[in-house]
């Protein structure tokens, strides 16, 4: 398949954090503004792409590894055929993060940043709390490290600032790149 | 990201046998920097040659990943048809382009291979594959020019395999001389926060004139008027060196590494000669000159290896289906190439001596390799003898290299030094791989290391 050139490729929105930073919130808000403006968006939320792409792969650091290199695969793929890609992952490691950097021509890092202990309070899903309690292991923030990114395209603070905000500094990081109009 | 500089230095060819230790205490500037900064030998890649070390260096990719296996690769389904790597061959992401990416301003000249000058977000100037001067040999395009108005024609790289040692000289300092003008005006004018260069006249030097300094060297002889050429060149090299190094600031880190190193070669052995003798490869005429195995009348239909020189042998089988006369049936091809290795580890020397030869597969030294790998990869006696690819001799050992004079080889260890002005105590760590530069260099500047490169930060030294 012969790949376009850069300006009409999609770009990866890669959007990091602790469990229950909000990532799903931020990823769900800026995919209704994208399609709003008529682009094509593909969105890759943690436990659902995990159940497609990775079942059986546990949350080491070589499962987690081999997880997001698939979803950097199939984000390749799609962005090259035109369509962006919203991408909502903890994605705890810099290295894999660098990696899908190289990987996709038009990559924009957000971070979110919210305090462990905000996340732990949120904890929706409940893990934290039976991470807490010895129930289940490679928790991200628990027993497992986040490596915080060094240089994001886009740093969000979803403990204090709401989301219809954050979504719009996403945005408008996507048109200062020249990404959306 | 952190505002750190890297300024890396590449010298071809370089050996940690004359950098740590022969030479070194007639490099005061080299000298320097290994006495505060950190050094190791640097293993090579399999095997050591520098197209692609250079680029398994800059890219953390082992050769099978890049599907690089030398300058030359066979065109596959053919006996003599071959392709040349240049820059557009390497697919992979060049450190300078993912700095680049982020926005770093990079500086790269000579690194090889770098013809066509492919876009980067600084400049660069292509190595010494550039067919000509006459050609675009630079990016930006602009950029020749200002070169030309300081140092009048650039050299891209000299003559080596002659026996006009006094013009090799004079044309070997010429360059060298130039590229260091010309990199010190870059370091001076455009901005950047990485640069690397390539001096190839280091590799160049050691393949013209190591029989006059090596009193080991089989060619060698006494009180010859060359005796001191290598180690007054790489003298040079160190003066230069040292002006640069005034250029630079306590941000910037220094790094020193070569491709591979090199030694006195002991002899050639013609593999197809060999091959001819062992039965492997059949004629349909004996030739009635030196010719290379492209030019003789081979009778493939019964041929069922073939070999090509250089520095290492490269050994291909014939094998049906694949290639177009091919015999060997596919289903056999594990049993002839294990008989072949047999044989050729079995070489010994002209006078019945043992032989340190080592032998090969592409699962041993390529497990993933793509491309256009030889079926077998030859070191005659650890590479102490050269592979010459021709034939029409009465034995297969030369004297000499069959395309050229040529006193030297390659060895398995390049050099490592890094230093940081701000650190004083030097040291010598463990030996390290030529994949743990890019990301040590990633690791200094403050960018995360992506998952895919092989090698790892070389952290003693930071």
């Amino acid at each position: 398949m012969e790949e376009k050139k850069v300006e009409e490729q999609g770009c990866v929105i890669w959007i990091t954090g602790l469990p229950a930073s909000g990532k799903s919130t931020i990823a769900e808000g800026v995919k209704k503004q994208l399609r709003a403006r008529g682009l094509k968006v593909e969105v890759f939320d943690g436990d659902e792409v995990r159940k497609n792409l990775s079942k059986g792969l546990g949350f080491s650091k070589e499962d987690r590894d081999t997880h997001n290199k698939r979803v950097i695969y199939v984000c390749r793929l799609l962005t090259r055929n035109g369509v962006n890609a919203l991408v909502s992952l903890i994605s705890p490691y810099r290295s894999t993060r660098a990696y899908a950097r190289v990987q996709l021509p038009k990559f924009v890092e957000v971070y979110l940043k919210c305090s462990l202990e905000e996340c732990k309070r949120r904890d929706p899903k409940g893990l934290y709390k039976k991470a807490l309690a010895g129930e289940i292991t490679n928790m991200t923030g628990i027993q497992d490290p986040y490596e915080e990114p060094l240089t994001p395209e886009v740093t969000l603070n979803t403990e204090n600032d709401s989301p219809q905000r954050n979504v719009k500094k996403v945005l408008e990081k996507l048109r200062n790149l020249g990404y959306i109009n | 990201m952190n505002g750190k500089k890297v300024l890396v230095i590449g010298l071809d060819c370089a050996p940690p046998e004359l950098l740590f230790n022969g030479f070194i205490d007639d490099l005061p500037n080299l000298k320097k920097l290994l006495q505060h900064g950190v050094h190791a030998r640097m293993k090579s890649t399999h095997p050591p040659i520098t197209i692609p070390a250079w680029m398994v260096m800059a890219t953390s990719k082992s050769m099978g990943k890049l599907g690089l296996y030398g300058f030359r690769h066979r065109k596959p389904g053919t006996y003599n048809e071959i392709w040349l790597a240049n820059s557009y061959s390497v697919k992979e992401k060049i450190v300078w382009d993912i700095l680049g990416d982020r926005g770093k301003k990079v500086i790269v000249v000579g690194v090889p291979p770098s013809y066509p000058p492919r876009p980067v977000n600084g400049c660069l100037i292509s190595c010494f594959m550039t067919p000509s001067t006459e050609k675009d040999y630079t990016y930006p395009k602009e950029l020749k020019q200002e070169i030309e108005n300081l140092v009048g024609e650039y050299i891209v790289d000299v003559v080596f395999r002659t026996e006009e040692k006094d013009q090799m000289l004079k044309q070997l300092y010429d360059m060298t001389e130039k590229r260091f003008k010309v990199i010190g005006y870059l370091m001076k004018n455009k901005p950047w926060d990485f640069l690397m260069f390539v001096e190839i006249g280091v590799d160049r030097i050691h393949h013209a004139f190591w029989k006059f300094f090596d009193k080991q060297h089989h060619l060698y002889q006494p009180r010859n008027k060359y005796e001191n050429v290598m180690k007054e060149y790489y003298q040079f090299v160190d003066n230069e060196i040292g002006k640069l190094l005034k250029l630079i600031d306590k941000n910037t880190t220094v790094i020193v590494v070569s491709d591979h190193g090199a030694k006195r070669m002991t002899g050639a052995f013609s593999i197809n000669e060999w091959l001819i003798k062992k039965g492997y490869l059949v004629l349909k005429k004996s030739p009635k000159k030196i010719v290379s195995v492209q030019e003789a009348e081979v009778d493939w239909s019964k041929t069922k290896a073939w070999g090509w020189g250089g520095y290492h042998a490269r050994v291909f089988l014939n094998v049906r289906g694949r290639e177009p006369q091919g015999i060997i049936d596919p289903k056999d091809y594990k049993k002839y190439r294990n008989r072949l290795i047999a044989d050729l580890e079995a070489i010994r020397g002209p006078n019945g001596e043992e032989w340190d030869t080592k032998v090969y597969t592409p699962e041993q030294i390529y497990p993933d390799g793509k491309g256009d790998y030889p079926d077998l990869t030859v070191y005659y006696d650890d590479l102490r003898w050269r592979s010459a690819g021709t034939i029409g001799y009465a034995s297969p050992y030369l004297s000499e290299n069959d395309k050229g004079p040529d006193d030297a080889v390659h060895s398995h260890y390049g050099v490592f030094v890094l230093y940081d002005p701000n650190k004083k105590e030097g040291k010598r760590i463990g030996d390290i791989s030529i994949l743990d530069v890019a990301p040590t260099i990633l690791e200094i500047m403050g960018i995360p290391v992506p998952l895919d490169m092989e090698g790892k930060v070389v952290k003693e030294a930071l």
